[in-house]
């Protein structure tokens, strides 16, 4: 073979090789088809009430049918433009009249009232629900999503899949699983053994809430002490602990455990790198935030947001934020106590459960 | 010469495993977001310090955002910086001053030292807030963006606060689309992972924030630094602040669409970051600080990052001179850890750790455009080198620091 045709050749050849990753490159430089940039969420931003919001904007068309059902006390059915199957019901009790009574019973059909909606129980609601006036759920049933515009009530082992949202209260009788996201105007109560994830309401009561509870208010008369401490910010490496009754003016930051004993009384904010523990009737004016487990209870009051990396547990009495200054509750797992409020958020990214009382 | 050229692949096995680490951490770890539940609280008053110098392009754009944001309007005070521009900024800002009355404040800077640091310094007589949010000219925040940005500041731990920076400009060319997926590599797999695992997230100063505490605390802000956000970032560290990284706060930004002002702007960084490096380094790995120990070093990797550029090339060149005197070094170790360097040269994981980024951010065919990184990191090793080498003969002859602002390119409004 000639010696320069090879050189060429091999010159040629190992361009080709070293070009072939860039064929695909190129391709895509050329055609665009992935050049968008990163679709940053700009407006939801993770509102809570966001598809609540949207539910209500896609069903404003109904609304002349369902004041004409509730009206005459009838039903009317049809499609939405897109193609989605929608019932109008026009008297309280006409699900339990039409086939969804029987057992078991499977709804994909979108279904709205401009009066009370009653479901009878052990029904499946694949599509979303729109209840003009109060909505009353029979036991275990599930649901895709209900947007209320007075009360909600789940009944037993009921299960919501994607999000409720309650103008007036919302209330999840014993057993409840919520999948998803649910917020009320009002109130969200819910009873023991009910599971959650996202909630969000101005106040937020798990199982029954006493009227005179322990927790002292953080604006409220100040415990007997055993010392005042004022502090900017401290910081401390290694464990930590705030002694039975005292008072620290100021942030605390500990890098180690922290143990608050009873009593005590904190005006400021408080950080623990690893565990942290509050003992009975606790007041703490600013944040709280571990970045490993949380105990808080019993008889707690929290002023500002509770934050835990892993697990948080928060036993009965124990209050959180205030209905002037709503506040948010966090972590990946949750267990809270009956007799529990919270006003604002509790949001459990994995899972949040409601217990009995210790 | 070859037991320079082992510690040279030594230093680069050391980043390589870095990169690999990150990746895996971000594909397969646990994720720490501990700040993005917060929606509901208390919300502080808070200041957003915008920094302006020559922005007519850009300065009304984030000024609308920043009116429209979901954030309770009797705590937020918006203060552009306008730092001794000579365009149209001065004006625009007195328009929306008037528009929105009590809710933007104009700082008007007409002499002094030139730099963002040296503006921010001069702008917080204005401020009195615990929370301070600071953004660039070019940024367009989100709605939720504020509260995202402020949410960490519950936590008394943190001094500082970094949100991801996304390139709006994305599509534009070959240049911006290859920093599109580097801010990628950089903000989904890097920062994170370095927050998942408790390193040392490093502030941008933009899309960020700082506690005025912090700040004053550690002396507030250095205007003889290039870099004010590196800078920022180890003194919060070394007095015991830190600094965390929220990857879903997210905002637009302009990134360059030209060669000579992406090099100036990467040589800026360059010697900004080694400036720091002098600075802190030893006093952070060796000295007496709050910093943990996976912070101290990960802090000092952080801060040799663009002195590993001049390195990969004198590494390059006495590889070349070892062959060509003939030595023999692979043996054993030392061939391991050759091939692993090697590697790291074509800077493989970091290609990886770009590829996992993208897929992290679920884009799918921008990915095909990674053996074009090629051309940027060539482009970026020779442009830090000459920063570096450049920075060493200012030492010599001392010559000042200059600052250079970073061109715009959005079209007047």
């Amino acid at each position: 073979m000639n010696p320069y045709l090879a050189v060429a050749a091999l010159f040629l050849m190992v361009s080709v090789m070293f070009m072939l990753p860039l064929v695909p490159a190129l391709v895509e430089l050329r055609r665009k088809s992935d050049a968008l940039p990163l679709n940053v969420v700009q407006q939801n931003s993770g509102e809570i009430r966001h598809f609540a919001n949207s539910f209500r904007d896609y069903i404003k068309g109904l609304q002349p049918i369902m004041q004409h059902c509730a009206a005459d006390g009838t039903s009317a059915a049809g499609t939405f433009p897109g193609g989605e199957e929608y019932i109008v019901l026009g008297r309280a009790d006409e699900p339990l009249m039409l086939a969804f009574q029987q057992r078991d019973a499977t709804h994909p059909v979108m279904m709205a009232a401009g009066v009370d909606l009653i479901v009878p129980p052990n029904g499946t609601f694949s599509k979303d629900i729109y209840a003009g006036r109060q909505f009353l759920g029979g036991d275990q049933n599930t649901y895709r999503a209900i947007l209320g515009e007075t009360t909600v009530h789940l009944g037993a082992s009921s299960r919501v899949m994607r999000w409720v949202h309650a103008v007036g209260e919302f209330t999840a009788d014993l057993g409840c699983r919520l999948y998803g996201r649910i917020s009320s105007d009002s109130l969200i109560r819910l009873r023991r053994d009910c599971s959650f994830l996202r909630l969000n309401a101005p106040r937020i009561e798990i199982g029954s809430v006493a009227a005179n509870q322990g927790a002292p208010s953080p604006n409220g008369t100040l415990p007997a002490s055993t010392g005042v401490v004022s502090v900017q910010r401290f910081l401390h490496d290694g464990d930590f602990e705030v002694q039975a009754g005292q008072i620290i003016n100021g942030n605390i930051v500990i890098r180690g455990n922290l143990h608050i004993r009873s009593g005590a009384r904190i005006c400021g904010s408080v950080k623990s790198v690893e565990d942290m523990v509050l003992e009975d009737g606790v007041s703490v004016e600013g944040s709280l935030i571990s970045a490993r487990n949380m105990r808080v209870g019993p008889n707690c009051a929290i002023h500002g947001p509770v934050i835990a990396e892993q697990e948080l547990t928060i036993a009965a009495g124990t209050r959180c934020g205030t209905l002037k200054h709503p506040t948010t509750v966090s972590a990946p797992r949750i267990g809270v106590e009956e007799g529990v409020v919270v006003f604002g958020t509790l949001w459990a990214r994995e899972q949040g459960e409601v217990v009995a009382r210790q | 010469m070859i037991y320079v050229l082992y510690s040279i692949v030594f230093v680069i096995c050391i980043y390589t495993g870095r990169h690999y680490w990150f990746t895996l951490n971000r594909l397969f770890g646990f994720q720490r977001h501990p700040y993005i539940d917060i929606d509901t609280a208390d919300w502080p008053p808070v200041t957003v310090l915008v920094a302006a110098h020559n922005e007519e392009k850009v300065i009304a754009n984030i000024l609308d955002a920043l009116m429209t944001v979901k954030y309770p309007e009797d705590r937020m005070l918006v203060i552009p910086v306008n730092d001794r521009s000579t365009d149209r900024t001065r004006e625009i800002i007195d328009k929306f001053v008037q528009d929105f009355p009590g809710r933007i404040q104009a700082f008007h800077r007409v002499g002094g030292k030139g730099g963002k640091a040296a503006a921010l310094k001069n702008a917080m007589e204005l401020v009195n807030t615990e929370v301070i949010l600071i953004f660039d000219a070019d940024y367009i925040p989100g709605a939720g963006l504020i509260k995202q940005l402020v949410a960490p500041f519950f936590d008394l731990e943190v001094g500082g606060v970094m949100g991801r920076v996304v390139p709006l400009n994305a599509g534009t060319n070959l240049l911006t689309r290859l920093l599109d997926l580097e801010r990628s590599g950089g903000y989904q797999v890097d920062q994170q992972a370095r927050m998942n695992l408790r390193l040392v997230p490093q502030h941008g100063g933009t899309v960020a924030g700082v506690r005025l505490s912090a700040l004053r605390e550690i002396g507030g802000w250095n205007e003889n630094s290039l870099t004010e956000d590196t800078d920022l970032t180890y003194r919060l560290l070394l007095n015991g602040w830190k600094t965390v990284y929220q990857n879903r706060s997210e905002c637009y930004e302009e990134v360059p669409e030209v060669w000579p002002v992406r090099i100036k702007q990467i040589m800026r960084w360059a010697k900004g970051h080694n400036q720091a490096m002098v600075t802190y380094g030893l006093r952070l790995l060796l000295g007496q600080n709050r910093a943990t120990l996976r912070e101290r070093i990960d802090g000092t990797l952080l801060l040799g990052v663009y002195a590993m550029a001049p390195v990969t090339l004198v590494g390059w060149a006495l590889a070349l001179g070892v062959f060509y005197q003939g030595v023999a070094p692979l043996h054993g170790v030392i061939a391991l850890l050759s091939l692993t360097a090697y590697a790291a040269l074509g800077n493989l994981a970091a290609f990886f750790e770009i590829a996992a980024a993208v897929r992290l951010d679920g884009t799918r065919k921008r990915i095909s455009l990674l053996p074009f990184l090629i051309l940027g990191f060539a482009v970026s090793i020779f442009s830090v080198s000459r920063a570096a080498f450049s920075q060493v003969g200012d030492l010599v002859t001392g010559a000042e620091f200059h600052w250079d602002k970073t061109e715009r390119f959005r079209k007047v409004l």
